[in-house]
C-alpha cells in the first residue's frame, strides 16, 4: 500500500488511528478497577498498541503481497529468536554462533530474492550459459528490513542494548508501518526505550501529521510531476541537449522529493504513534563535497553502512591500501544494496573514486565555495544519471547527450515546450530543495499570520494532494525498488 | 485571539475535514455512473480468498475507492486548477484550453498506428473495391488541435507526414484536402467532434471533388437542442468550460432520407437524427446513431437513381452525412471499428459506386480499433 493513496489515506490510517488511540483506551477504563498495582493498566495499554501496530503493519505490508507475509512472519520470528539466544548465551562462541546465523539467513534471503538473477545473468554473460532466471518478485522493503534487524542481533552480540522479551513489541518493531517500506533504517537501539514505555501527546500527533502532509506534499506535488517530465523525455523521439539537461535535473529533483518526502510521511507517522525516528536528509544539495552530501543524503543508511560495515572492516585505522579496499567494498555494497544492476554498483563506486579523490586532493575544499557547490551538483545529477538509467547503454547514452555527443539538437519546439510547462515546478522544486521554505515556516511560526496560515496551508496541501491522487496521477515510490 | 487557539481551531478544521471525507468515503453512498467521464464507476468488489491471496482484490479496491471518492469531480478540478493555474502547466492530461475550447494536444505521431489504419484501408480496398469501384476518394478530418497548436504555443503531431503517408500509401484513392475549409470555430468547445451546421462548405469541396452536385446554404434550416451538451472533453479536463449545444441541420431534401439500420443482416428504419439518444451520455450519438453501428443506409428518394456513395467512416462521419448525400440515391455508411471486414456484408456492394474514406486524424494516430 502506497501511503500517496487513497485506500492509505482515507481507509487504513484512519482506521488504525481509531483503533490504536480508542480501543487502548476503552480497554484500560475496564480494566482499571481490577489493576491494583500502578501503571499495570498503563502496561497492559502499550502493550495493545504495540500489537494494534503489529496487526495493521501486517496488513499494510500483506495488502501489496499477501504471499510474501509468511517471509516477513519468518524474518521476525528469526531475529526474534536470535537475539533472544544472543543475550541469553553467556559465551562468546555461541554468541557469535546465533549472531552468524541471523546474519547467513537473512543476507541468504536477500541475495535469493533481491540478486539471484542478478547473479545468473552475470554468470551467463561470463560463462556464455543460459541458465534460465528465477524472476521472484522482489518483496517490498526487504532491503531496509533486513538492514534495521541486523542492527538489532548486532547490537545485542554487541551488547548495546539488550534483547526484546516480548514478542509483539519485536515484531511491532520490525514490520511497523510507517517506515517499513521504504524507511529511514530506524534501528532497534533507536526506539528501543519507545517500544516499552512511550507517551501521546496532541502536540504530538498535530506535529507528526504536520510533518506527515508535508511530505505528502513532496511526493504528490513535486516528484510525481517530475515523474511525468521524465517520462515525457523517455517517450521523446528527439530529445534535445536541453531536454537531457532537464532530465537529469528532473530526476535529481524527482529522487530527493520522493524520498525524503517519504522520509517525512514516516517520521510524521512515526511521530503520531510516540516513535522520534531519526532524520534522513539534510538538504543534501548544500553539500560543497561529496562527503558533505553523503552526510546529508539518506543519513540512516550511510551511518548504518559505516557502524556496521565500515568500522569493522578497520576503516580508515589501517594501512593505505586497506582503506582502499574498504572504501571500494562499502561502496560497492551500498551501490548494490539500491539495486542489482552493475549501473548500481557503478554508481556506487563513483562515490568512492570521488571520495577519495576529495581525500588525497585536500586542494578541493579550498576552492571558493560557489564552485565547490557546481561540482558537486554535478557530480551527483551525473551519478543520478547513471543510477536511473535502465542499463549501462542507456546511461552511457543519457551522459554524453548532456554534452551533446548523441546528435541531438541544441534545442527542440517540443524542449522549449516542456520548459515552459516545467518552470514553476523547476523554481519550486530548486527552492524547496533549500531550508527557504523550513526557514519562512518558522520565521513565521511565532506570528499571528504564521498562525493562520499553517493550518490553511496544511488543508490547501491535504486538497490538492487528493486531488491528484484522485484524478489517478498514480506513480509508485522509487525507493520501493530497493 | 492568540496564536495557540488560532492553530488549534485551523487543526480542528484540517481534522473536521479528513474526517468528514474518510466518513463519506466509508458510508457515501456508491453511485453506478459518471455522467461526466461517461463510464460505469467501480463497485465494491467480492472479498474472496481467492481474490485477496492472489492480490486482486487489493487492485480492485484501490479502484473503487477512487471512482467513489466524496466530491470526485470537485476534486478533479481542484487537481486541474492547480495544475494549470498554479503550476502553470500548459496541458492537464494532454488537454488544453485556448479561446473557451477544450483540446487535446495530440502528438507525437504514431507512424506505426497510421500504417495500421492504412493497411486496414488496403484490406477493404483489396477484397471489397478493387475492380469494383468507379471513383475511390479519401479525406482526413484534422482535428482541433490542427489549428490552435501554433497560435497557442502547443506541441502538435506532425501532420503533413501524415497526410504524406496517406497519400502516398493510398494511391488508389484521390485525396481530398479538406482543411482549408475549417477552422477552430467549426467544432465543438468541449467535444472532439466538428459542429454539423458549420460544415456545409466542408461538404460542398468533398462533393465538388467527387463531382457530386453542391449544397445550396439557403436550403438549409437549423434546429437547437435544448439540452446543454458536455463533451467527451468536459470530463476529462475537469475545468470550467460553458457546456454546447447541438444544432442539427434541416433541409426539405434532408427531411425526405430514410434511414435504415443494416446491422442485424437486414434493414431496419431508424433515424438521421436519433432523439432516444437524448437520454444518453453523449448527445453527439443523436448523429446517425454516433459510431455506434457497423453499417447505417441513408435512402433520397430525390437522388440520381442508380448513383450511390459507399462511405467508410468514423464518428465524425455522423454528423456529415445527411450533407455527403446530395444527389447520390442511397449512400451507405460504413464502419470498420464496429463491422469486420474481413467478413461479408451483403450492403458493401461496391460495383459502379463511389466510395469515400473519411477518417479523424485522431483515429489514424490511435487506430487499434479499426478491423
Amino acid at each position: 500500500m502506497l501511503f500517496s493513496s487513497i485506500p492509505f489515506l482515507y481507509y487504513f490510517l484512519p482506521a488504525v488511528i481509531l483503533t490504536y488511540f480508542f480501543l487502548p483506551m476503552a480497554v484500560k477504563l475496564l480494566l482499571k478497577p481490577l489493576c491494583k498495582r500502578d501503571g499495570l493498566a498503563d502496561k497492559l495499554c502499550l502493550k495493545l498498541r504495540n500489537a494494534i501496530l503489529l496487526v495493521s503493519s501486517l496488513v499494510f505490508y500483506g495488502w501489496g503481497e499477501p504471499k510474501l507475509l509468511t517471509l516477513m512472519v519468518f524474518t521476525i520470528v528469526l531475529f526474534y529468536g536470535c537475539g533472544l539466544a544472543i543475550g541469553w548465551c553467556k559465551r562468546t562462541l555461541f554468541r557469535r554462533l546465533w549472531l552468524i546465523v541471523s546474519i547467513v539467513i537473512s543476507v541468504a534471503l536477500l541475495g535469493f530474492f533481491k540478486y539471484a538473477d542478478f547473479f545468473v545473468d552475470t554468470f551467463n554473460s561470463v560463462t556464455g550459459l543460459s541458465i534460465p532466471l528465477l524472476r521472484l518478485a522482489l518483496p517490498v522493503g526487504i532491503s531496509f528490513y533486513t538492514f534495521q534487524c541486523l542492527s538489532y542481533t548486532i547490537d545485542v552480540y554487541r551488547g548495546n542494548v539488550a534483547s526484546q522479551k516480548d514478542p509483539i513489541s519485536f515484531g511491532a518493531y520490525v514490520a511497523l508501518f510507517p517506515q517499513l517500506i521504504a524507511g529511514p533504517i530506524v534501528r532497534y537501539i533507536d526506539v528501543a526505550r519507545e517500544l516499552d514505555s512511550r507517551t501521546h501527546s496532541w502536540d504530538g500527533i498535530a506535529l507528526g501529521l504536520r510533518r506527515f502532509l508535508m511530505g505528502l506534499a513532496k511526493k504528490v506535488i513535486i516528484a510525481d510531476n517530475f515523474a511525468l517530465l521524465m517520462k515525457l523525455f523517455r517517450e521523446s523521439d528527439q530529445p534535445s541537449v536541453l531536454f537531457y539537461w532537464m532530465y537529469a535535473i528532473a530526476f535529481m529533483l524527482n529522487i530527493y522529493f520522493d524520498f525524503s518526502g517519504y522520509s517525512d510521511m514516516a517520521i510524521g507517522l512515526g511521530r503520531v504513534f510516540g516513535f522520534n525516528f531519526i532524520e534522513n536528509f539534510n538538504y543534501p544539495y548544500l553539500s560543497k563535497s561529496v562527503a558533505e552530501f553523503w552526510r546529508r543524503w539518506h543519513m540512516s543508511l550511510g551511518s548504518w553502512f559505516r557502524d556496521y560495515i565500515y568500522i569493522p572492516l578497520g576503516g580508515n585505522r589501517v594501512s593505505k591500501a586497506r582503506w582502499f579496499l574498504n572504501t571500494l567494498t562499502v561502496w560497492a555494497l551500498t551501490g548494490l544494496w539500491h539495486g542489482a544492476a552493475w549501473n548500481f554498483v557503478l554508481w556506487g563506486l563513483m562515490f568512492a573514486a570521488l571520495l577519495l579523490i576529495e581525500k588525497f586532493v585536500p586542494a578541493l575544499q579550498k576552492l571558493p565555495s560557489f564552485f565547490r557547490h557546481v561540482y558537486v551538483l554535478f557530480l551527483i545529477m551525473i551519478s543520478f544519471v547513471l543510477f536511473n538509467a535502465e542499463s549501462l547503454t542507456q546511461a552511457g547514452t543519457d551522459i554524453i547527450g548532456l554534452f551533446g555527443l548523441t546528435g541531438a539538437p541544441l534545442v527542440t519546439k517540443e524542449t522549449l515546450y516542456y520548459l515552459g510547462s516545467y518552470a514553476v515546478l523547476f523554481v519550486m522544486g530548486i527552492l524547496g530543495a533549500t531550508p527557504l521554505v523550513k526557514n519562512t515556516g518558522l520565521r513565521l511560526n511565532q506570528t499571528k499570520v504564521g498562525a493562520i496560515m499553517e493550518p490553511l496551508v496544511l488543508i490547501i496541501l491535504l486538497l490538492i494532494c487528493t486531488g491528484y491522487l484522485v484524478d489517478g496521477s498514480f506513480s509508485p515510490f522509487l525507493y520501493f525498488r530497493f | 485571539m492568540d496564536n495557540k487557539k488560532i492553530r488549534a481551531i485551523g487543526a480542528a478544521v484540517l481534522a473536521v475535514l479528513w474526517v468528514g471525507l474518510t466518513f463519506f468515503s466509508w458510508f457515501g453512498p456508491a453511485k453506478e455512473l459518471s455522467t461526466s467521464e461517461r463510464r460505469p464507476l467501480k463497485q465494491m468488489p467480492a472479498i474472496t480468498m481467492e481474490s485477496i491471496l492472489d492480490g486482486s482484490f487489493m487492485k480492485d479496491f484501490e479502484g473503487f475507492t477512487l471512482d467513489q471518492f466524496p466530491l470526485r469531480d470537485t476534486f478533479r478540478s481542484i487537481k486541474a486548477l492547480f495544475h494549470n493555474y498554479a503550476m502553470n502547466q500548459s496541458d492537464n492530461n494532454d488537454l488544453y484550453i485556448s479561446d473557451g475550447y477544450i483540446i487535446k494536444q495530440e502528438q507525437p505521431l504514431d507512424p506505426a498506428s497510421v500504417e495500421h489504419a492504412l493497411s486496414r484501408f488496403q484490406f477493404v480496398y483489396e477484397k471489397h473495391l478493387k475492380d469494383k469501384a468507379s471513383n475511390i476518394y479519401i479525406s482526413l478530418v484534422p482535428d482541433k488541435n490542427f489549428y490552435q497548436a501554433e497560435p497557442s504555443g502547443h506541441l502538435s503531431l506532425d501532420y503533413a507526414t501524415m497526410f504524406n503517408m496517406v497519400k502516398n500509401r493510398i494511391p488508389w484513392a484521390m485525396y481530398i484536402d479538406i482543411t482549408d475549409t475549417l477552422s477552430l470555430e467549426d467544432y465543438y468547445r468541449t467535444d472532439t467532434h466538428w459542429r454539423q451546421e458549420n460544415l456545409i462548405p466542408t461538404a460542398q469541396k468533398i462533393l465538388a471533388e467527387m463531382g457530386a452536385q453542391g449544397l445550396k446554404p439557403e436550403d438549409f434550416t437549423t434546429e437547437t437542442l435544448d439540452k446543454p451538451f458536455y463533451g467527451v472533453y468536459y470530463g476529462q479536463a475537469a475545468l470550467p468550460v460553458k457546456p454546447d449545444t447541438i444544432q442539427m441541420l434541416h433541409s426539405a431534401a434532408i427531411d425526405q432520407y430514410k434511414v435504415y439500420d443494416c446491422n442485424e443482416g437486414k434493414p431496419v428504419g431508424s433515424d438521421l437524427y436519433d432523439m432516444s439518444q437524448l437520454d444518453s451520455m453523449d448527445l453527439y450519438d443523436v448523429f446517425l446513431t454516433g459510431a455506434k453501428k457497423g453499417t447505417m443506409v441513408i435512402e433520397n428518394p430525390n437522388g440520381t437513381p442508380g448513383k450511390e456513395l459507399i462511405v467508410f467512416r468514423d464518428s465524425y462521419g455522423s454528423s456529415i452525412a445527411p450533407l455527403l448525400v446530395s444527389d447520390y440515391a442511397k449512400v451507405t455508411f460504413i464502419d470498420i471499428r464496429q463491422y469486420n471486414p474481413a467478413f461479408p456484408n451483403p450492403f458493401l456492394n461496391a460495383e459502379g459506386k463511389d466510395v469515400l474514406f473519411l477518417y479523424s486524424t485522431l483515429v489514424l494516430n490511435a487506430s487499434q480499433e479499426l478491423k
